[in-house]
């Protein structure tokens, strides 16, 4: 009973402290797809005299990745519907150019500010028209989110640890007399320490299959059902195997670093 | 024949070395010899058999053990010492949750010897101290001479050049001290170990050559 409790001890704060790196994980992944979404519904319109082509945008800025022509004919019938006598072809010939770019990414209002500033001082260009403020608000949002989600879980994290360390202090008092007598008969650190490892490594790998299993309930079961757009569509956003390969990793990381810590503390002082 | 502990001028102290136990004694051990040390207690006999081990530094003088300087040993190499060490406590210092054939195996578990030396040294070792029928039991539920008689045997199961036994037959009975006692003469005479015991009490019956130092006032002498 008393082993139990002892390596449930270890394993809640371990548990936790996975469970919130695989929710920043997941965040991650599901702000990187929203972003990806605004960025691919977010372009700068460019009215130009003369005609360019993506790789000229491209070198007054590298952010962007791609330049639409807009198809001068629409535009030309556009303005000849409201008029009587204009003949399309003069309208066509004295509009100038137009251009959707894209960006490589969803860059802040500074930024996209600069590069608007940048095309402006370009030869050729007269116009710079920047879209997207209701996407801003929402992007705006979602930079909010993840500061308050951040610092939520690097504080539960960093509690977690605490909690992860003193349990592997009492663990180290429970064996101290071992370890000491192993150290008087020349054992090195990583023997006498040997069961501090076993128990814990024991404890981080359960915590990881624990935390493994929880988000492929939620892939697998919960996605579907969810009602939410973007966890019907990506349930992958969830779970992913390398996220295993990355809990498995950190569990064992803070097994060596905490088992390590004590154990050099913990070592024989010579008078 | 080389001199497997020398010390010269050595003091030892504890409190940050306000405290001094032993000052500026000088002497030495030479391999393959007997060495009896007695005293009153708190002459310390059991802080020259720490310092002997490296659990404490000499505060000045030297102190040798097997050709290294006690005073300026790393950590490893310290280590790496005590695996060639067989050590005897009073107080027996057996592992509780591990089986009495595994604590008499420990220096072979440390030194990395496979399971089958480990089992076979276990068994000799055993029928030796007389406890092969006590093996797979845990120290405490052995009497404090069995459990002195695994100490014993865990610190000869590597065969080391040199015992430091800190009173090995304490509070025993006659049968477990008469069965340590002949394991020590063994060890020297047969195997040819060097080994220094702390006692307040020589045996009256003693098979084999040895040397008596007594610790009084802080000094080392040879008595005998």
């Amino acid at each position: 009973m008393k082993s139990v409790k002892d390596h449930l001890m270890f394993l809640l704060p371990l548990l936790a402290i996975l469970i919130s790196v695989e929710f920043v994980i997941v965040f991650n992944r599901v702000t990187q797809n929203s972003e990806e979404k605004l960025r691919q519904s977010y372009s700068i319109l460019v009215v130009s005299e003369k005609v360019m082509s993506p790789k000229d945008f491209r070198r007054i800025d590298s952010h962007i990745v791609s330049a639409t022509p807009i198809d001068k004919k629409t535009i030309a019938k556009e303005i000849a519907r409201g008029m009587q006598n204009a003949a399309d072809a003069e309208i066509l010939a004295s509009l100038p150019h137009f251009y959707n770019l894209h960006l490589d990414r969803y860059l802040s209002r500074p930024e996209v500010e600069k590069i608007r500033q940048k095309l402006l001082a370009a030869p050729g260009i007269k116009k710079v028209e920047t879209f997207g403020e209701s996407l801003r608000a929402k992007y705006n949002l979602f930079l909010f989110l993840k500061v308050i989600f951040w610092s939520f879980v690097g504080l539960m994290s960093l509690v977690s640890l605490f909690l992860v360390v003193k349990q592997m202090e009492v663990w180290q008092l429970a064996h101290r007399e071992r370890m000491q007598i192993m150290e008087i008969f020349g054992a090195p650190m990583l023997l006498r320490s040997g069961v501090l490892f076993r128990m814990g490594i024991i404890d981080a790998l359960l915590a990881t299959l624990l935390v493994v299993g929880l988000f492929m309930v939620l892939r697998y079961y919960y996605a579907p059902i969810s009602g939410i757009e973007i966890l019907i569509d990506r349930q992958e956003l969830l779970y992913e195997t390398r996220d295993g390969v990355i809990l498995a990793a950190i569990a064992l990381g803070i097994v060596v670093v905490t088992v390590f810590s004590v154990a050099i503390r913990s070592r024989e002082e010579r008078e | 024949m080389a001199n497997v502990i020398t010390a010269s001028k050595l003091t030892l102290a504890y409190d940050g070395g306000r405290k001094e136990i032993i000052k500026n004694a000088s002497f030495s051990v030479r391999k393959g010899e007997f060495v009896f040390i007695t005293g009153p207690s708190g002459s310390g006999k059991s802080t020259l058999l720490k310092a002997l081990y490296g659990a404490l530094k000499p505060k000045t003088g030297t102190l040798s053990v097997g050709g290294l300087d006690m005073g300026r040993i790393s950590r490893s190499k310290l280590l790496e010492l005590r695996t060639h060490l067989g050590i005897v406590f009073q107080d027996y210092k057996l592992i509780n949750e591990w089986t009495v054939e595994k604590n008499v195996v420990l220096p072979l578990i440390i030194a990395g010897y496979g399971l089958d030396i480990q089992q076979t040294q276990a068994k000799k070792l055993l029928r030796h101290v007389k406890l092969t029928e006590q093996a797979e039991r845990f120290p405490l539920e052995l009497s404090g001479g069995e459990q002195q008689r695994v100490g014993v045997a865990r610190a000869l199961s590597k065969n080391p050049f040199l015992i430091l036994a800190d009173e090995p037959t304490g509070n025993l009975d006659e049968f477990s001290s008469n069965v340590i006692w002949d394991l020590m003469e063994n060890a020297c005479d047969q195997l040819g170990s060097t080994v220094v015991v702390v006692t307040h009490r020589i045996p009256t019956i003693f098979n084999i050559p040895y040397r008596h130092f007594i610790i009084e006032n802080r000094g080392i002498y040879e008595v005998r």
